[in-house]
């Protein structure tokens, strides 16, 4: 038997269903969020985890120039570390004959009986290279899926210059290689780069290097200091040419990857406590407003004996039930996105299996949170409910009573018509409830803005990057350094417009105490094609002497423009010298330092400057300066900037895109659900207004205009409020989501402004409209016969 | 049917509103209930009329068709030659913004709005609207007219209502229990009022009232009682409100 007070319960939620709805919705984005981004963060970090441990993924990664195999036990040796392997690695040309683009690979070393121990290869299709097959090969599945290649498909690699036929046996995948990625480019294109496994013999025969490696990985006992193994393999390799250990943190793959979490973790730490305060407010109001119409049924359940507690439970239960709601429509689409974001990740970090799994204890949470915001909101009301007593409660509520105020005083000053009087009035009159309107629709502005701003943020790092750095059309890299010659043949290209020097040199880097594995870049000081910009956009000139530190560097080593830094060169000649810093730069992605031509030379001393070549083209040429490049044997890659830029573009496009559409809903859902919940209370408290009106001659189009006009006025208010809000919310975001990879710029465009507030203006005012309908069932004759 | 312009065409004397067979039934889930159960009347212009009856007689479903609140379920009601039944929403609007003055017993004013600006909100939409200071004047509110509803007393809020209804001028004023809520000096104090609005602008005036005491100002008492009229009585000798006791 349902006591009497629950079935009132249940009659109130089916009354109230429109007002329990939105509020309900406003929620449910909370824990969708909430469920959405914990949801893929704990998926992908178990997937990562679980298969890190399963192929053994290193934790420390060294490369060097060459070494005997013998120093894998010497490296063995060294406290703290557990198991150690030596690898060939090997970049190659890939020549697809159909296709005049070079295709980069890295072909590695794998043990043709299986014995890996580390960074082991998850075969998907066919098998490993045979010990005396030497033109066999396993391949990326990325790679595969992206060339259509089979198990039996055969392509030509070009090996130091010789063409090495390989056929495919296997298709597989690493835990090194999550997120594949070719030196130099800032995203993924399984096109154009790909991993390759081939058997040890077969690639220490095609590159020279019998019984030798040139990278080195190994995993550390628990309780080892990373540092100090680093410092050790660092001191064991450097005869070897080695370019400097690192841990896990500064691998590639592992960061790119570390990147997406921290942004999802960023996520859940700003996005879903908007929505919790917005529906603590709703809570608040609706039951503020509910318990004021049952003034006289809660003196009447008291007068019956009821308690206070019964009745502070009663409408408690209101609240919950919302919360209840809320949790399981949001767990339900939090679920569902988290399987669509999983899918989209999927795209571009490569698992054996992304398990999608979300846990018991997220969903857990997300109605903690849910249930806790609706219980915080519900406080209020049941303590107006609580100390109601009969005989005050079973007598009619005081008048609202309108005084001669500021805001009148304004509106005579003003001279607004009876109608505006209303309107104004009755804001100044509710100032709490109104500000709640105005912030919660402000909050919904707000959040579009600050997810909105993050396509302009991308695309002022793509301009950046793309359009104001990099000024040339192809980078076409070597398979080793080389002198000036290379820059005078490729100048003798039909079609070349000009052809510039660069070369990236692995270094160390150190000021007092703190040390940095990076990178300096070169460029002629008069280059044309790639040039350093600041932040604001300007072009910023490299040092004649000296070095230019990017800001995310500058700061790691805590130095400033005028301080000198020690510079190691790693692998070469090894040759140290204090160098000062003569400028910062801002960038956005990536940190390293960077040096003129002659400054870089005097660090690496080899007579070889030419790392890589930067070309302008004539459009009209590329293909058969593509043909010549690909026929050229020590051009090793080639990189085509629009190729870049279009998959760059493409991945804001999948992510960025899918991202904001929830977020539009979403943001859209805080609006709608305040109005909504603004729109019931206003007309319920003025049905008899309005009918008064009515009644007096006034159109239904008149009539509604008082709710429209009271809740535009709110609307319009909250959009600055809105811009202000989002400001601060954007920059904080973006702060938030950036990372050691990319610093994301605060660059909002005013059509990201404009568009959050034409959306949140449709929104604010479709729902304010559909309440406003509900002016044509006014019953004017029921209404005039109640007292007020 | 659709109206263009103002309604209007009622001369003096002529007939205000012809009822013929008015009924009225209100469907409340599975029962019927016969509000009003063919009413035929004829309200002159410039009348006084008085509508007696125990509660559930049909006088304020009466009112209520008149005053175009409410449209009956059959019969004809004609507003000088303007058919109401007929009118749609907006005309029905038009129609109790141009020629209705309502007064009720709940006052029902803005309280939002002073006293001057709770008239302004007629005096605004009508086409021959009075000064409101002077229509407050006329209900001798003049000094309170800056004063919002929870400032007044009740009888000062059903006196700035009165002034709210007569200040557009209209053909007819409809009270519904208008001294209801007021203590018999403010009561009388309203009567007159309309009274007088009778007298110097020739309105109609119809009065729902439980109060016997106020047929002695009308020109003509109806009673009602189960949806019908039960009897009618012409007062030759309409007394001046400030003669009437109760």
């Amino acid at each position: 038997m349902v006591r009497a007070l629950d079935l009132k319960l249940m009659r109130d939620l089916w009354r109230l269903r429109g007002q329990v709805l939105a509020i309900a919705l406003v929620l449910a984005a909370a824990t969708a969020t909430f469920v959405m981004s914990r949801g893929v963060h704990h998926s992908l970090t178990v997937t990562r985890d679980a298969y890190y441990a399963r192929n053994h993924f290193a934790d420390v990664f060294a490369g060097l120039t060459r070494a005997p195999r013998s120093v894998v036990s010497r490296i063995a040796e060294i406290p703290g570390v557990r198991r150690v392997e030596g690898t060939l690695q090997q970049y190659v040309t890939i020549d697809f004959p159909d296709r005049v683009v070079p295709v980069r690979a890295l072909l590695n070393s794998i043990d043709e009986k299986g014995r890996n121990q580390l960074n082991q290869l998850t075969l998907r299709r066919g098998r490993l290279p045979q010990a005396g097959a030497p033109g066999e090969a396993v391949v990326d599945e990325a790679f595969a899926e992206a060339n259509r290649l089979a198990i039996g498909s055969e392509i030509d690699a070009l090996i130091y210059g010789r063409k090495q036929r390989l056929r495919i046996v296997g298709i597989g995948l690493a835990p090194n290689y999550i997120y594949a990625i070719a030196p130099g480019d800032i995203i993924p294109d399984n096109s154009r780069f790909g991993v390759l496994w081939v058997g040890r013999r077969a690639l220490e025969a095609a590159t020279d290097r019998t019984e030798a490696i040139n990278t080195v990985s190994l995993t550390l006992e628990r309780g080892a200091s990373e540092p100090d193994v680093i410092r050790a393999v660092d001191a064991t390799l450097a005869p070897y040419g080695g370019t400097g250990a690192y841990g896990r943190k500064d691998h590639l793959s592992h960061a790119f990857l570390d990147n997406e979490l921290t942004q999802l973790s960023a996520m859940t730490r700003v996005i879903p406590p908007i929505f919790l305060l917005v529906a603590v407010f709703l809570v608040y109001i609706v039951l503020g407003r509910l318990i004021r119409t049952e003034r006289t049924q809660i003196g009447l359940i008291k007068a019956f004996g009821y308690s206070d507690w019964a009745i502070g439970g009663h409408y408690l239960k209101f609240a919950l039930v919302v919360a209840l709601l809320a949790a399981a429509l949001g767990a339900i689409a939090g679920i569902w996105m988290g399987g669509a974001m999983t899918r989209l990740y999927a795209q571009y970090y490569r698992f054996p299996l992304l398990y999608y799994r979300i846990s018991p204890s997220v969903i857990l949470s997300a109605a903690v949170l849910s249930f806790g915001a609706a219980g915080a909101g519900a406080i209020g009301g049941m303590r107006s409910a609580v100390r109601l007593t009969p005989a005050v409660a079973m007598s009619p509520p005081p008048p609202p009573s309108y005084r001669a105020g500021a805001i009148e005083k304004l509106g005579k000053a003003a001279r607004f018509s009876a109608i505006g009087n209303m309107i104004v009035r009755h804001i100044a009159r509710w100032p709490g409830r109104s500000a709640i309107t105005v912030l919660g629709v402000a909050l919904s502005g707000a959040l579009l803005f600050a997810t909105m701003q993050f396509i302009d943020s991308s695309r002022t790092m793509l301009d950046s990057f793309f359009f104001r750095a990099q000024r040339q059309d192809l980078t076409v890299t070597f398979t080793e350094p080389r002198n000036e010659d290379v820059l005078f043949q490729l100048s003798q290209l039909p079609g070349v417009l000009r052809v510039e020097p660069t070369r990236i040199v692995a270094v160390k880097i150190g000021h007092g105490s703190r040390v940095e594995c990076t990178a300096i870049e070169s460029a002629p000081l008069d280059s044309q094609l790639s040039l350093r910009i600041d932040r604001s956009g300007a072009a910023i000139a490299l040092p004649v002497s000296g070095l230019m530190l990017s800001r995310q560097l500058a700061d790691k080593l805590v130095v400033r423009a005028g301080d000198h830094v020690e510079v190691e060169m790693l692998g070469g000649r090894r040759s140290r010298l204090t160098m000062p810093v003569v400028s910062v730069v801002e960038e956005f992605i990536g940190e390293r330092a960077y040096a003129a031509e002659a400054t870089l030379e005097r660090i690496a001393r080899d007579a070889a400057p030419v790392g890589a070549a930067l070309i302008r083209i004539d459009p009209a040429y590329r293909y058969q300066i593509m043909t010549h490049l690909k026929d050229m044997p020590y051009v090793l890659g080639i990189t085509e900037k629009t190729a870049a830029l279009k998959k760059f573009e493409q991945m804001i496009d999948d992510n960025m895109l899918t991202m904001i559409t929830f977020y539009v809903a979403f943001a859209s859902a805080i609006a709608v659900g305040v109005v909504y919940n603004s729109a019931r209370i206003l007309y319920s408290e003025r049905a008899h207004e309005l009918a008064t009106l009515r009644v007096l001659g006034y159109f239904r189009s008149e009539v509604g205009m008082i709710l429209l006009g009271e809740l535009a006025l709110l609307v319009v208010i909250s959009v600055p409020f809105g811009c202000l809000i989002g400001y601060g919310m954007a920059q904080l975001m973006t702060a938030m989501f950036s990372s050691d990879l990319f610093r994301l710029p605060f660059a909002p465009s005013r059509a990201s402004y404009g568009w959050s507030v034409v959306i949140v203006l449709c929104a604010a005012m479709a729902t304010a409209l559909g309440v406003a309908r509900r002016v044509q069932h006014l019953d004017m004759v029921r209404v005039l016969k109640a007292r007020e | 049917m659709h109206m263009d312009g103002p309604i209007t065409g009622i001369s003096p004397q002529a007939p205000a509103f012809v009822a013929t067979g008015l009924c009225k039934i209100y469907k409340t889930g599975e029962t019927e209930v016969h509000a009003l159960r063919g009413v035929d009347l004829s309200i002159p212009s410039g009348e006084i009329l008085v509508l007696l009856g125990p509660s559930g007689s049909g006088k304020s479903t009466l009112l209520n068709i008149i005053g175009g609140l409410d449209r009956p379920s059959s019969g004809s009601l004609l507003f000088g030659e303007t058919e109401l039944t007929q009118l749609d929403d907006a005309d029905l609007t038009r129609f109790r913004r141009a020629q209705v003055g309502f007064i009720f017993q709940f006052y029902n004013l803005l309280p939002s709005l002073t006293a001057e600006e709770n008239v302004r909100l007629v005096t605004d939409i009508a086409e021959h609207p009075m000064d409101p200071a002077k229509a407050l004047a006329l209900v001798g509110l003049a000094e309170r007219s800056d004063h919002y509803p929870a400032q007044l007393s009740g009888g000062e809020q059903q006196r700035v209502a009165v002034a709210r209804a007569i200040a557009k001028q209209p053909g007819v004023l409809l009270c519904d229990e208008p001294t209801g809520a007021l203590d018999s000096g403010t009561g009388i104090h309203v009567l007159k009022t309309l009274a007088q609005a009778n007298r110097e602008l020739g309105t109609t005036v119809v009065i729902i009232t439980h109060n016997a005491g106020i047929a002695a100002m009308a020109h003509r008492v109806i009673r009602f009682l189960d949806g019908r009229i039960a009897r009618i009585e012409v007062n030759d000798q309409p007394a001046d409100p400030s003669d009437i006791r109760w």
